[in-house]
């Protein structure tokens, strides 16, 4: 039989049996809606990495900052080791821990949030920075001690630059969450890396992804709208 | 190209021939909105002329002027210089032929002093030698000592760099200079000084120049000529300065000018203006100066509490006479 | 050699790894000079990545700057980049395009993340030039072209530099993952432990990690070089600083 017959009698055999969706590696819908449930684990795994990364680089960072704004020559330092922390590829951090710390989702949290805490730290410095020197005067000219004007004054002024540095952290460090699987941590990136041939599999996987950074960004934007009724209204 | 220029530009003694100006009907209408922002301009600035655009803001004085180096285009109308119509020409080939000066001046900071001011001389393919030469003589003819060539503008006072501003206006001989605002934001007394070194300046550079302001007082010091706009873009009065502060042309121009015109009217005259017939003989009071501006001279007679002073000319002797009575009639003129 | 290394512990193991050949439990040649073509690979990656992402960012933004048109564009790109997981945008495009070679896809989905950073910088670096100079400039007769070339670029050569950077980190960072789907990079070791070992995974990232550092430390040092004298003249001694370590450069990332 020639080469050509052959594949004549293989092209008529698939035209009568067509290879189904998901065996095409297709886009399936229906695969889709009946597979939802196996993207329910790595989905709260994805959320409660990022939440808790984000939360303890906040803490950090907010600290540092706030020690940094009384003893200014701290900020080069600072912003150095965290400017460091902030070029190490994350994926490189998983393994460089793993003789601290091994595998697992304790090394992923670290390593997320060495990423943030650069971004959370230049945002609130940069936002104290941006405050008004006549609205520091005024407040120092009623008679608020530092701590007072820093609290009541200064910080709510640099409530919005905050809160950007905050949006950043948090979108990025959804981003940077698909790969925590690489360190054993799980995670949507697991579930995208299960089958990269499917297109269903990376199509859902990823759009969660990119769901979760959006929504959790809409988040933070509607607390800072909410926490800051003075910026409402102008063009921001 | 450059050998036209070389001919063109050789230093204080050779300055390139001034222009006429010319506003014909010119109309600026922008889309979605019904009235014009200039509505129908017509004036001639003759060459070497000062004239000055003056208005409350939204006259349409700034737009005007930017229509002259088509910054702006014009909707209908024209504006000639030296009897050509803009319209037609390349637009930034035009704009190396016309000095442009702004508030914010706008020097490039990425670069010198030196490198600010041969900007256009560059762009028209000037030789090095030559550009050198122009930007060490402008630097003189402004009054900044040489090594500022070399300077980046953030090394400067604001003063320092509105003359800059000029100077790289200035650098390829323009026949036609448009400043808007120049002396805007500059402290009022260094403002002054500017203004009196501008005009020192153009007494030997005769450049044809369009000045906006909206301050009256910098336009009567200012212009040869004024053009008071109001709210429309419409032109109020084209006169010299002293006859628009004697005949205001309708009320908006009063209104505009002030109350205090008389004494602005006294401000542009000098004791040396008047007729040596008005001046009576002298019989004590007060010393004056032939030369003292009325104004000061009112004020210096109001504080001694005199009605008269002894006018005296350059070698101190006595030559008449000034009384208030003299100077009320003049302001009233 | 290794003795010395040793008193490191699994670090030591690490670094010896990235110096010195030696066989595997399957009998195969790593570390050492096998690193080599992964390190070549892998910077073979970046470089295509980069170039492509330089073609098309660098001209749309300096253009979208100068016309100030599509603002909206050219600021939200930068937010959408970084809301789509770099992970995702490699497996989209294995999933897609299953048929085109494999360095090709990352090349094109490292560049899709190059992008970002780049377009916005340049965009904005444009903006921000003092839009009176510019007014003098086109009030002397400068062209379009001359005004961005003269004015425009060297005002927001820093930024510009500021924004490769940026992605030339990311991009190598990624470019880790990339043997995941088949292109054989210094994640090799990262992603292969059964291959390579555990000393490979350690020793591995400490290469990637220092390549990164010198991308970041070596692109800031052009940033400066490009920075005009005119603009550190203007600047007081603690923005320098902060400039220095990237601060203000990137706060342009803040606004939304």
């Amino acid at each position: 039989m020639s080469l050509a017959l052959f594949a004549q009698l293989e092209l008529r055999d698939r035209e009568n049996q067509p290879p189904s969706c998901v065996e095409r590696n297709g886009f399936c819908p229906d695969w889709i809606a009946d597979n939802w449930e196996r993207y329910k684990t790595p989905l709260i795994e994805h959320i409660e990495l990022t939440l808790i990364s984000v939360a303890i680089g906040f803490v950090i960072a907010f600290s540092l900052a706030l020690i940094a704004h009384r003893r200014r020559w701290l900020i080069p330092p600072i912003t150095q080791i965290t400017g460091i922390l902030y070029t190490l590829p994350s994926v490189a951090l998983f393994f460089l821990l793993l003789p601290l710390t091994g595998r697992g989702k304790t090394t992923a949290i670290i390593a997320l949030v060495a990423y943030s805490l650069l971004i959370i730290f230049r945002n609130v410095i940069t936002g104290l920075d941006e405050v008004p020197e006549e609205a520091r005067d005024a407040g120092r000219g009623m008679g608020l001690t530092p701590r007072q004007l820093l609290w009541r004054v200064e910080l709510p002024l640099a409530l919005p630059a905050i809160m950007a540095g905050l949006r950043i952290a948090v979108t990025t460090t959804v981003g940077l969450t698909a790969l925590v699987f690489l360190a054993g941590a799980g995670g949507l990136g697991e579930a995208i890396f299960a089958d990269t041939q499917f297109r269903s599999n990376v199509v859902v996987a990823g759009g969660l992804c990119v769901v979760l950074a959006v929504v959790l960004d809409l988040t933070v934007l509607g607390v800072q709208k909410l926490i800051t009724p003075w910026t409402r209204g102008v063009a921001t | 190209m450059s050998s036209i220029n070389s001919a063109q530009s050789e230093g204080p003694s050779g300055y390139r021939q001034a222009v006429e100006l010319e506003f014909a009907e010119a109309t600026k209408r922008y889309p979605g909105t019904d009235s014009a922002a200039v509505d129908g301009l017509s004036l001639t600035v003759p060459a070497g002329e000062i004239c000055v655009l003056v208005g409350p803001s939204g006259c349409g004085k700034t737009t005007a002027m930017r229509m002259v180096n088509r910054m702006i285009d014009i909707s209908d109308g024209d504006i000639l210089v030296g009897g050509k119509s803009v319209k037609h020409r390349n637009a930034d080939e035009l704009r190396r032929e016309i000095g442009y000066v702004i508030q914010q001046i706008g020097l490039f900071p990425h670069r010198t002093i030196a490198d600010n001011i041969a900007t256009v001389p560059r762009l028209l393919g000037w030789s090095k030698a030559k550009i050198n030469d122009r930007v060490h003589e402008l630097l003189e003819l402004i009054g900044l000592p040489s090594e500022m060539a070399t300077r980046y503008p953030t090394q400067l006072s604001g003063g320092q760099r509105q003359r800059v501003g000029v100077a790289r206006a200035l650098a390829a001989d323009p026949p036609l200079m448009l400043m808007d605002e120049p002396f805007g934001a500059i402290d009022p007394i260094n403002r002054e000084r500017l203004q009196s070194e501008f005009l020192r300046l153009q007494a030997e550079i005769r450049k044809t120049i369009v000045f906006v302001t909206h301050d009256i007082d910098e336009a009567i010091r200012m212009g040869d000529k004024i053009a008071i706009l109001q709210v429309g873009g419409k032109l109020a009065q084209y006169a010299s300065p002293s006859e628009i502060l004697l005949h205001p042309a309708n009320a908006f121009v009063e209104d505009f000018v002030g109350a205090d015109r008389a004494l602005k009217r006294l401000a542009l005259l000098r004791v040396s203006d008047i007729p040596r017939d008005q001046l009576g003989t002298a019989n004590g009071g007060p010393e004056i100066a032939h030369d003292t501006i009325l104004r000061d001279a009112l004020s210096d007679l109001l504080q001694h509490g005199e009605l008269h002073g002894r006018v005296v000319d350059e070698h101190g002797t006595a030559i008449g006479s000034l009384t208030v009575e003299t100077l009320a009639r003049l302001a009233k003129a | 050699m290794s003795a010395t290394f040793a008193a490191l512990g699994e670090f030591g193991d690490a670094i010896s790894f990235i110096f010195t050949e030696r066989e595997n439990q399957r009998g195969s040649p790593v570390g050492g000079a096998e690193n080599l073509p992964l390190l070549w690979e892998h910077l073979k990656l970046t470089a295509a990545a980069m170039a492509l992402a330089l073609v098309i960012a660098l001209p749309l933004g300096l253009v979208l700057g100068h016309t100030g048109r599509f603002s909206f564009l050219a600021i939200s790109t930068s937010n959408v980049g970084r809301a789509v997981p770099s992970v995702a945008l490699i497996a989209l495009f294995i999933a897609f395009f299953p048929r085109s070679p494999e360095f090709l896809n990352v090349t094109l989905a490292l560049a899709l993340l190059a992008i970002p950073p780049i377009l916005t910088n340049a965009y904005v670096g444009v903006r921000q030039t003092d839009r009176d100079a510019v007014d003098a400039a086109r009030g002397m007769g400068l062209s379009g072209a001359q005004i961005i070339r003269q004015i425009e670029l060297p005002l927001a050569l820093p930024l510009i530099f500021g924004g490769i950077k940026t992605s030339t980190v990311n991009v190598i960072a990624t470019a880790t993952i990339a043997p995941l789907v088949g292109v054989v990079t210094l994640g090799d070791p990262l992603v292969a432990a059964s291959v390579y070992g555990r000393e490979g995974q350690i020793g591995a990232s400490i290469i990637v990690a220092v390549l990164a550092i010198l991308a970041e430390v070596g692109l800031s040092a052009v940033q400066r070089a490009v920075t005009p004298d005119g603009i550190k003249l203007a600047r007081g001694p603690e923005d320098r600083a902060r400039t220095r370590f990237g601060l203000s450069k990137r706060r342009i990332q803040t606004a939304p």
